[in-house]
């Protein structure tokens, strides 16, 4: 840096704008203090909301009082000036037609943007990252400068294992028939008939169980070709707790679906969903564990908890 | 097409059929159903001129506006037949075996209500003009099994029936676990010829009916 800094920046403003911050900030703090404790204790209940809302009328003035401040010391302290710039970038500054391409302010403010944004960004997936929900074989972050690892194998598996643990599956439960289907090329679309109270569309890919469609007993699942349905328009006289978009259990069981993971065994999920399913042979015959009734809003409790596989209505199943 | 229950209802006191009917309808209403058209049962009997010295049989022949191009003819407890809408006229042909008792014609009418997934049809039960009691249908579509849900359509039936919620019907007490058949209807309209027969043997109430 050749040039000396220069006094456009006024320290003392700063310093005092510093500290009009920290009023300001305490002031709102105060504020969401006294929301917090609520309405004090007085004789009549008039009395104590007039006390409350006279003292939060006094913090919210408060804060008005110590923004206003804070813009008049912004005003003061200046704009920092643009005449220390940023090596080489900074002979874009000496472009003297500052009004028409102000190149260097915008540069300066696409930094200071793009910083933020990475700021947020690394805060946003260490948050997300606690709940882990991939469902794909790719690896995130650096991969891309490393070899991409190989796909892990329980992603590409032969057919005929995927059809041994499917019929395995159906073994478990005499109630249920599972129906193997490949109407388009390795993908195994299943169809579940739970006894006589719904039939279940599982599509898969390999042994991952990618959509489910549940619908009723008596409904056609098959169209004109004879290949298993896998896509239902939302009809207007199709059952409605069956039909996906109501909270149905269409609904419930594409939430089941992302609920069972494990990406190392595969046939445990296949199981444990279908031993969650299998728990719907019930599903007008059980009453709702928590109000006790039948119906909510003319639907039955289509919930079914994930450990316990009880019955709950979907607004009952807090 | 599911579970379906007939079962008539009680006219309120001093009111009429038409009334109770109303109060049924608005309270239907208040629970949040759609009114989807109006619907008809109706039913005709006919007497076979068989064999002299056997007791005449009575043949019953019953449309319903739920599948308009259908017509069932059914012996009371006995085989049911489900024939197309050409059916009255080969009655017709028929005039030398079974004999129609046009004094005995049933109907039942009313407005068609659609709740989640409940159909509800309250209808006047009428015969030769004269109204003589309520019925109500009320169908569970998801449904095929009716031990399944039984316990399910009572409660929603009490939720507007108040106290007049019915027994299990019988056709149900027979075969609980099996599919209640809804293609062709049959066990909807053995219930109407249950229900209309049990109207029919009443004598018209003397009070009420105003």
């Amino acid at each position: 840096m050749s040039e000396p800094i220069s006094v456009g920046v006024n320290l003392d403003a700063f310093s005092h704008a510093i500290s009009g911050i920290q009023a300001l900030r305490s002031s709102v703090s105060r504020v969401f203090e006294s929301l917090k404790d609520g309405m004090k204790n007085r004789e009549t209940l008039e009395g104590r909301e007039k006390k409350f809302i006279s003292e939060f009328q006094d913090t919210l003035q408060a804060v008005n009082r110590d923004l206003n401040e804070l813009e008049r010391l912004s005003g003061l302290v200046g704009r920092p000036s643009e005449s220390h710039p940023l090596h080489n970038s900074g002979l874009l500054s000496l472009d003297p037609v500052q009004d028409k391409t102000p190149l260097y302010s915008q540069l300066l403010q696409a930094y200071k943007w793009s910083n933020k944004l990475q700021y947020h960004a690394g805060l946003a997936s260490s948050l997300l990252n606690q709940q882990s929900l991939k469902r794909s074989a790719n690896q995130m972050g650096a991969s891309a400068k490393r070899r991409p690892k190989v796909q892990p194998s329980t992603l590409v598996l032969p057919p005929q294992y995927v059809d041994d643990v499917i019929s395995r599956v159906g073994r478990m439960f005499p109630d249920m028939t599972i129906e193997l289907f490949r109407p388009n090329g390795t993908s195994a679309v299943l169809l579940v008939t739970l006894g006589k109270v719904l039939k279940a569309i599982v599509v898969m890919r390999s042994l991952f169980i990618d959509r489910t469609v549940v619908r009723g007993f008596n409904e056609n699942v098959y169209s004109e070709d004879g290949k298993v349905r896998l896509t239902w328009a939302v009809k207007t006289n199709l059952p409605l707790c069956f039909c996906s978009g109501t909270l149905s259990v269409t609904d419930h069981a594409t939430t089941a679906l992302l609920h069972y993971q494990l990406p190392q065994m595969p046939d445990v999920v296949v199981r444990s969903f279908m031993t969650w399913l299998r728990s719907y042979i019930k599903l007008f015959q059980s009453s709702c564990q928590r109000c006790g009734r039948f119906l909510q809003d003319g639907l039955p409790p289509t919930w079914r908890d994930f450990r316990t596989l009880e019955a709950f209505h979907d607004t009952c199943r807090l | 097409m599911g579970v379906t229950c007939v079962c008539p209802v009680p006219v309120a006191e001093g009111k009429s059929v038409q009334q109770t009917v109303d109060i049924l309808h608005k309270k239907l209403e208040q629970l949040g159903a759609v009114k989807q058209g109006s619907f008809c049962v109706d039913c005709e009997t006919y007497q076979s001129t068989g064999n002299p010295g056997q007791p005449s049989k009575l043949l019953y022949v019953m449309h319903n506006s739920e599948v308009p191009l259908s017509c069932m003819a059914l012996f009371e407890g006995g085989p049911c037949l489900t024939a197309d809408a050409n059916f009255d006229v080969l009655m017709v042909k028929l005039k030398s075996h079974f004999q129609n008792a046009k004094g005995h014609k049933v109907e039942c009418r009313g407005s068609r209500y659609r709740y989640c997934d409940f159909l509800i049809k309250v209808g006047a039960v009428t015969m030769s003009s004269s109204a003589r009691g309520i019925s109500v249908e009320v169908e569970y579509c998801p449904c095929v099994v009716p031990g399944d849900c039984w316990n399910l359509m009572r409660e929603f039936m009490q939720s507007f029936l108040g106290n007049n919620v019915p027994e299990l019907p019988t056709v149900f007490a027979a075969k609980p676990e099996g599919l209640f058949a809804p293609a062709d209807c049959v066990d909807t309209m053995t219930q109407y010829l249950e229900l209309f027969n049990k109207l029919r043997k009443l004598q018209i109430p003397a009070s009420n009916v105003r």
